[in-house]
């Protein structure tokens, strides 16, 4: 049984040694090329764009929601003001004096009085 | 392997030319982006950010109603229906469903409006109510359009209609209120500045972006009360149809602040009509705009002023030969025959002229009225009654009238005689009423106002302070002028008064001047006077009736409306009689 070297490590203290420099330095087996190099860093653009899309997109829709909400409530402004509107015509005095029940009110035969 | 590129090989061409390609385009890029920045990013901003007005809504008026504030004018949005006649193809369903559904708001000659083919814009109906225009976007007619617009509504109808005045088809304000406090009832409208999308929805995206919401006018609350308003002017209407008078106007003050309780005027109209109105004059507030010689009225503030300055009392005599002699005119009473020693209360009760021209005299040597005599009559009747100047009454239309200074020549003995009776001066019936109330409240000059409060933006009611008052005449002279004219008023009309109550007043009957003379056949008639209990005056209230051509008479025809409006007023503030 033997075990296989699987990454070779190679001392640079030979070439340039000096005090508390590595001596033993890391080099991959794998090598990527330009073309790997290029489709990698297209891809990450990729997913920054999807992902500054995605924020974007959430922020609008909230926008409509907004002006949905927005809307709402102007319709109800308007209907609470035609309301008040309507509110103010009935109890008018013309109105009051008018109604069925002012036509069946008397004039008091008496008054008392609290106080002067 | 030798991979350089042959000198003149096509490669090298290929690769020259995509060089120069690139190069191009990183110099069009280079103007368009960066000399030419600032030109497309206007550009851009132009098609993509929209500018919005948010219009602001203009104040509402309130009366009150007892303490409790009631709306008079408020907003309300209404719909311009049009059509553009070149995309219109339904012609009869148009004409059926606008006319069914707007009713007496749609033009009568509809076929002929979707006629004009060369128009892009024909007005099918106006002042169509939110829910009609729903009803008739519903239809999905195809060429007709929707103009929102704001107006204001009255419940009340043509309650204090020239008080409140109107706003015109122009957004104008014009008279009363309206135009006088049209900068507090007017807004400041918002604006909305943000990047769209093609259905103008604002997004969030964009640095420029601007949020400003609209500010709405003030909500104002006049001092006028809707009960009060609404029985002063039937009262007045009543008093008009019983006395044949064309015109009348009256007022009602509280003497112990100055606010304006009522304010009538007639003829009248309907402030949501004010388009129908045949005769402008409808628009004015006679109380504020209408100077007139106020007549005896008048005679209770000179005797107020001879019992400040001392020279009179109430129990004073003079000796009444129905004429007095001022320089080369005489001066003759209305009513003849109350010769003799008699007293100025009895004057007054007889509203005698001589005995008022005496009070003019006794403030000067006694024989003449004086330049000093002249000098504290104005004094009195310009700095302290404040008569024949503006009052400052919020409504708009507001007119000085006439008190000739004894500095000018015209200001002689025979014209300050005539003041001293009611002539020779102009005045408002607002000035009047105002410095009356300092005589029934124990000498204090409050200003005339309309204005009670306002009402936030959360509907809650915030009342003015109490507005601060000027000394007119001690409060002894005030309490001796106001015995007075409680006397003259029960000497001849104590049965009319509900018991029990502490009234009191003073007719008047002005000559109207026509054409630089006094005309023979028109009078003016008056009544002014207050009403409460023996220690506080609770109202103040001025009737003036007349009509061209017409003799009207304080006693008979004013004097009336008064009483009516009077006891009703008792009632209505539960005040509780003596005994």
């Amino acid at each position: 049984m033997y075990y296989q070297r699987t990454q070779n490590f190679s001392s640079r203290r030979q070439q340039n040694w000096s005090r508390n420099q590595n001596t033993v330095a890391f080099v991959s087996a794998i090598k990527l090329g330009p073309v790997t190099h290029t489709v990698l860093v297209a891809l990450m653009i990729t997913v920054l764009g999807l992902i500054y899309l995605t924020q974007a997109t959430r922020a609008t829709s909230y926008d409509y929601e907004t002006q949905k909400i927005d809307s709402q409530i102007a319709e109800l402004n308007t209907q609470k003001s035609d309301l008040q509107i309507e509110n103010a015509r009935l109890t008018a005095l013309q109105a009051v004096k008018n109604s069925s029940v002012a036509s069946t009110m008397v004039a008091p035969t008496s008054t008392n009085y609290v106080a002067q | 392997m030798n991979l350089e590129l042959q000198k003149g090989s096509r490669s090298k061409i290929l690769a020259a030319i995509v060089f120069g390609t690139m190069a191009i385009f990183v110099v069009r890029l280079f103007y368009l982006q960066i000399l030419q920045h600032d030109y497309y990013v206007g550009l851009a901003k132009e098609t993509q950010v929209k500018r919005l007005t948010i219009p602001s809504k203009r104040g509402l008026i309130y009366a009150l109603d007892g303490q409790t504030p009631v709306p008079l004018v408020m907003n309300q949005e209404v719909y311009t229906v049009f059509a553009d006649p070149l995309i219109v193809v339904e012609d009869d369903k148009i004409i059926n469903t606008i006319k069914r559904i707007a009713g007496g708001n749609a033009r009568d000659n509809l076929q002929a409006l979707l006629d004009k083919k060369d128009s892009r814009y024909q007005i099918l109906a106006t002042r169509v109510t939110r829910l009609q225009a729903d009803k008739i976007k519903a239809e999905d007619l195809s060429g007709i359009g929707f103009q929102e617009i704001s107006e204001r509504v009255y419940p009340e109808g043509s309650l204090a209609a020239q008080t409140l005045g109107f706003v015109n088809f122009e957004g104008i304000a014009s008279y009363g209120i309206e135009s006088k406090l049209d900068k507090r009832l007017t807004g400041t409208d918002g604006l909305l500045q943000s990047v769209t999308d093609v259905s103008d929805v604002p997004l969030t995206i964009g640095n420029d972006n601007i949020n400003r919401p609209p500010v709405n006018g003030e909500n104002i609350v006049l001092s006028i009360d809707r009960n009060i308003q609404s029985h002063v002017e039937q009262a007045l209407a009543d008093g008009l149809k019983r006395t044949g008078a064309t015109r009348g106007s009256a007022i009602m003050v509280d003497p112990q602040s100055g606010k304006i309780l009522a304010m009538a005027n007639l003829p009248t109209y309907n402030p949501a009509k004010f388009n129908e109105v045949k005769d402008a004059a409808a628009f004015n507030n006679g109380v504020v705009s209408a100077p007139y010689e106020p007549g005896s009225d008048v005679k209770t503030l000179t005797m107020a002023t001879g019992i400040d300055k001392g020279v009179v009392t109430a129990d004073a005599t003079y000796n009444n030969t129905d004429y007095i002699q001022i320089d080369d005119r005489t001066i003759t009473n209305a009513t003849l025959g109350q010769t003799g020693i008699i007293t100025f209360q009895h004057a007054l009760n007889w509203s005698l002229n001589t005995g008022f021209v005496t009070v003019a005299e006794r403030l000067g040597d006694g024989k003449s009225i004086t330049r000093g005599a002249r000098d504290i009559m104005y004094d009195y009747f310009y700095n302290k009654f404040h008569l024949g100047q503006l009052t400052g009454v919020e409504v708009s239309g507001e007119t000085t009238g006439t008190v000739i200074s004894p500095a000018t020549e015209e200001g002689n003995a025979v014209r300050y005689s005539n003041m001293a009776f009611g002539q020779g001066l102009d005045v408002t019936m607002v000035q009047v009423a105002a410095a009356f109330s300092s005589i029934t409240n124990g000498g204090k000059y409050y200003k005339p106002t309309v204005l009670a409060g306002v009402v936030d933006k959360d509907g809650a009611y915030i009342a003015n302070k109490t507005s601060t008052s000027s000394v007119a005449i001690s409060k002894s002279a005030a309490d001796q002028v106001r015995e007075m004219t409680h006397v003259a008023r029960n000497t001849f009309f104590s049965s009319v008064d509900k018991p029990g109550y502490y009234i009191g007043g003073k007719t008047g009957t002005s000559q109207v001047i026509k054409d630089g003379n006094y005309s023979t056949d028109e009078t003016i008639g008056t009544y002014l006077g207050y009403g409460g209990t023996e220690n506080v005056s609770k109202y103040v209230i001025m009737v003036q009736v007349s009509g061209d051509h017409k003799t009207l008479q304080g006693a008979r025809d004013a004097l009336p409306i008064f009483t009516d409006i009077s006891n009703w007023m008792l009632e209505y503030i539960k005040l509780q009689p003596k005994g």
